[in-house]
């Protein structure tokens, strides 16, 4: 009798004890669930991928290190194949979920998704830096300057390095899409308001794999600088292609020759693995820190990969500090929210990112200057670097530069 | 006619019009209409998750899709590789009154069942038209014509700054009888206009193979110059399958804008057209049961194949680059091995299936 007492009480015992400790284990934090869809295979995967990466290393290192105390997030990546139907079953799923903050890739997507941001409510952070994509549009938020901000930046540049007398005369090769197309008519726009510059041609290129007759073509209509609006691929045959005719300008703006420029997605380490010794002089606008101008922000980046094992090709690629970067807008925005004593979720993230300006910005390590949002101003890092191609890597070309055109125009 | 009318254990027709019923016997008819109410009941007994419904409604469009692509590759014979540029004709039909008219006007929003048949008659006047080659051309020749008509379609999508080239045109929200479908009730509400639509379009085709139109198309297929002897005319044959299989998929586009709330040019490329023709061999050329069972083999395959993918990407990181390759891969090999091992298709398994069940407990 007096065993089965002891017996019961030890049962109770540990019964007790389970319960401790059940209670100990849901006392832990909360956690915030957050969704990415983006291209991780099939087109334009050499951007998605180290993407990918760059989202989902920067994530673990914020539960890790505790940067939001007991509280942790969980983001779930899915390959969307750069389909928009496959994006809005992730985006389905997503919300299915309950994620407070939205993660996305494409411009086709993101476009063909924005009713239901809007519907939802959700703040997103966009892949694209389509300026279409703000049209209508109250919920999207594009990490740094779009890409037509980055089109006339360039062309500004052009106009105020131009080597030789009368207008610059210059060529866009772009994307035979609305991604390559968009930016073509505020440069358009900003060449009516001044921008003292000629645009000869617009190439859209298709799947050429030799453009000597394009360039031909460009050189006997004495154009002098192309600009490019497109992914790497491209842009490496074409620069292979000039090399090879000795079309190529051995300095910015050599008269007689083709001085190639581009902006975000044309450029960084793919394209210079790609073009090779072609690619020499290129001129590219990005508003990352590159791995290649060592800095502190540049050694975190680097930090970061090695501690979850990345392969140099991902660590140094600026499309890894991409992704590190939404991940660390969306991290500063819960942590804020926190701050204010707000609950996270959709709308308070929303509020808290438009509250993302002025003394308040936000300087994250990956990017050359500030994120700022407001309800008028969704565009996160206003400020462009110049980089150019020296010695096989991309090297600063003075300060970071911002776009007087783009306020004329808009 | 048998005389048991619950269980037929072979062909006792006496008439041509015992021989015409839609079901052979009363256990048939019991059985679909079972389960029909299946299909029709379980959304209001269980809830789905909207990616899952999503993922049903989307397999449910392909169906429509697909008995098209039957109707002229299967039964007729004539080989088409740009269907999914006629479920486009039908999805940019939509389109175009939303960009004329803006994507909220009464026609959109409420006329859209009007919207969804005339975007039928408008895939069937662009599918008669491209069918007009197959009066003279056969074979190879008339696969790339229709391949021609895949890459204008594409063109045209992609150039056009009607069509916002390429980019998504915003569908407005329908309005039922109960009002505003909203978000909440989206995707069921499409499930059951969508499914409605599958049966009454698999109806039509059960019907229109009792008919001589029907008979006609396989007996072209079979042998057109015999056809051509037994007084019908093979060449308006051709020309009104490639019409009725625009039809289909004209419905099946309009759907799939109204589903997606937007139509974009990448849903209907020439990609998506190999996949249709995929869907149906998986399930079966020539079969009515072959245009359900191939889209729900080859979406269910998708999924696999993504979430294999994914779980690869887990634990091996630089299999990323492999996955690209996985699902492509995996797609040409089912295709492969079908046409090797069973290319009658999935509709075969059913066939076989059946018969064992029709003789049971007998072995013949």
């Amino acid at each position: 009798m007096k065993n089965k007492k002891v017996l019961f009480l030890n049962a109770l015992l540990v019964i007790a004890v389970m319960f401790a400790f059940t209670a100990t284990a849901n006392a832990g934090g909360k956690v915030y669930k957050l969704g990415m869809s983006l291209a991780i295979t099939g087109p334009t995967s050499d951007a998605g991928n180290p993407y990918a990466k760059g989202t989902e290393d920067y994530f673990k290192f914020v539960n890790e290190t505790k940067m939001l105390g007991d509280d942790t997030i969980d983001c779930t990546i899915r390959d969307d194949q750069y389909k928009t139907d496959i994006t809005k079953r992730n985006f389905e799923e997503y919300l299915d979920e309950g994620i407070v903050m939205y993660l996305n890739y494409s411009t086709g997507s993101t476009l063909g998704l924005k009713r239901d941001f809007e519907e939802e409510k959700i703040a997103v952070l966009p892949a694209s830096y389509h300026a279409g994509n703000l049209d209508d549009s109250n919920y999207i938020f594009l990490p740094v300057a779009s890409y037509s901000e980055q089109l006339v930046a360039l062309s500004e540049y052009v106009v105020k390095n131009h080597k030789g007398e009368g207008k610059a005369k210059v060529a866009f090769f772009i994307h035979p899409s609305a991604f390559g197309r968009g930016p073509v008519d505020d440069a358009k726009k900003a060449v009516a308001a001044g921008l003292n510059m000629e645009i000869v041609e617009v190439v859209e290129h298709g799947k050429d794999l030799d453009n000597s007759a394009m360039l031909k073509r460009l050189m006997s209509k004495d154009v002098q600088y192309v600009l490019s609006h497109t992914v790497q691929s491209p842009v490496a045959t074409m620069l292979k292609d000039s090399s090879r005719l000795g079309l190529t300008a051995g300095s910015y703006g050599e008269a007689g020759k083709l001085t190639f420029l581009g902006v975000h997605y044309t450029g960084g380490n793919d394209l210079i693995a790609l073009a090779g010794d072609a690619c020499k002089g290129y001129v590219w606008t990005c508003s990352f820190n590159l791995t290649s101008e060592k800095n502190d922000g540049t050694t975190k980046q680097l930090a970061l990969a090695k501690k979850y094992g990345r392969d140099d090709k991902a660590a140094n690629s600026h499309n890894y500090a991409a992704g590190i970067m939404v991940a660390q807008v969306a991290t500063e925005a819960i942590k804020r929210a926190k701050a204010a004593g707000l609950e996270i979720n959709k709308e308070n993230l929303y509020t808290t990112l438009n509250g993302m300006n002025g003394k308040n910005g936000y300087s994250p390590y990956t990017t050359i200057g500030p994120v700022t949002y407001s309800k008028t101003d969704r565009a996160g890092v206003d400020m462009l670097q110049i980089y150019s191609v020296q010695d096989g890597a991309f090297k600063k070309v003075g300060q970071p530069i911002q776009s007087e055109y783009m306020t004329k125009i808009k | 006619m048998s005389a048991n009318k619950w269980l037929a254990t072979g062909n006792f027709f006496t008439t041509y019009k015992q021989e015409q019923r839609t079901f052979l016997t009363n256990l048939d008819q019991s059985f679909f209409t079972f389960f029909l109410v299946i299909l029709f009941g379980w959304p209001l007994l269980f809830e789905l998750s909207n990616k899952s419904m999503l993922v049903i409604d989307n397999i449910l469009i392909a169906i429509v899709a697909v008995m098209g692509l039957n109707l002229v590759t299967g039964f007729a014979g004539l080989i088409s590789i740009g269907h999914a540029a006629f479920v486009g004709i039908g999805a940019y039909t939509v389109a175009s009154f939303c960009r004329t008219i803006g994507d909220s006007h009464i026609i959109i929003t409420h006329f859209w069942p009007l919207l969804i048949i005339f975007s039928g008659f408008m895939g069937a006047a662009f599918g008669a038209v491209v069918g007009l080659p197959a009066l003279r051309l056969k074979h190879l020749y008339l696969a790339i014509a229709t391949l021609s008509f895949q890459m204008i379609f594409q063109w045209v999508i992609n150039f056009m700054s009607f069509f916002n080239q390429g980019q998504t045109i915003f569908v407005g929200r329908v309005f039922w009888f109960t009002g505003k479908v909203g978000r909440k009730d989206h995707y069921v509400f499409w499930y059951f206009v969508i499914l409605t639509v599958v049966v009454i379009l698999g109806f039509g085709i059960r019907n229109l193979l009792k008919t001589r139109y029907g008979r006609s198309l396989i007996a072209v297929r079979d042998n057109d110059r015999a056809a051509d002897a037994m007084g019908m005319n093979p060449g308006l044959t051709k020309v009104y399958a490639f019409a009725l299989s625009g039809f289909f998929a004209g419905v099946a586009g309009a759907l799939h804008a109204y589903l997606y709330r937007g139509v974009g040019f990448e849903s209907f490329t020439l990609h998506e057209s190999i996949g249709y023709l995929a869907m149906a061999i998986v399930g079966g050329l020539g079969t009515l049961n072959g245009c359900f069972w191939g889209p729900v083999a080859i979406k269910f395959l998708d999924l696999k194949v993504e979430s294999l993918a994914e779980l690869a990407g887990q634990y091996l990181p630089s299999s990323m680059n492999l996955a690209t390759a996985l699902k492509p891969f995996t797609f040409g090999l089912v295709i492969v091995l079908f046409l090797m091992y069973e290319p009658r298709g999935i509709a075969n398994w059913w066939r076989i299936a059946k018969s064992y069940t029709k003789m049971w407990p007998f072995r013949y």
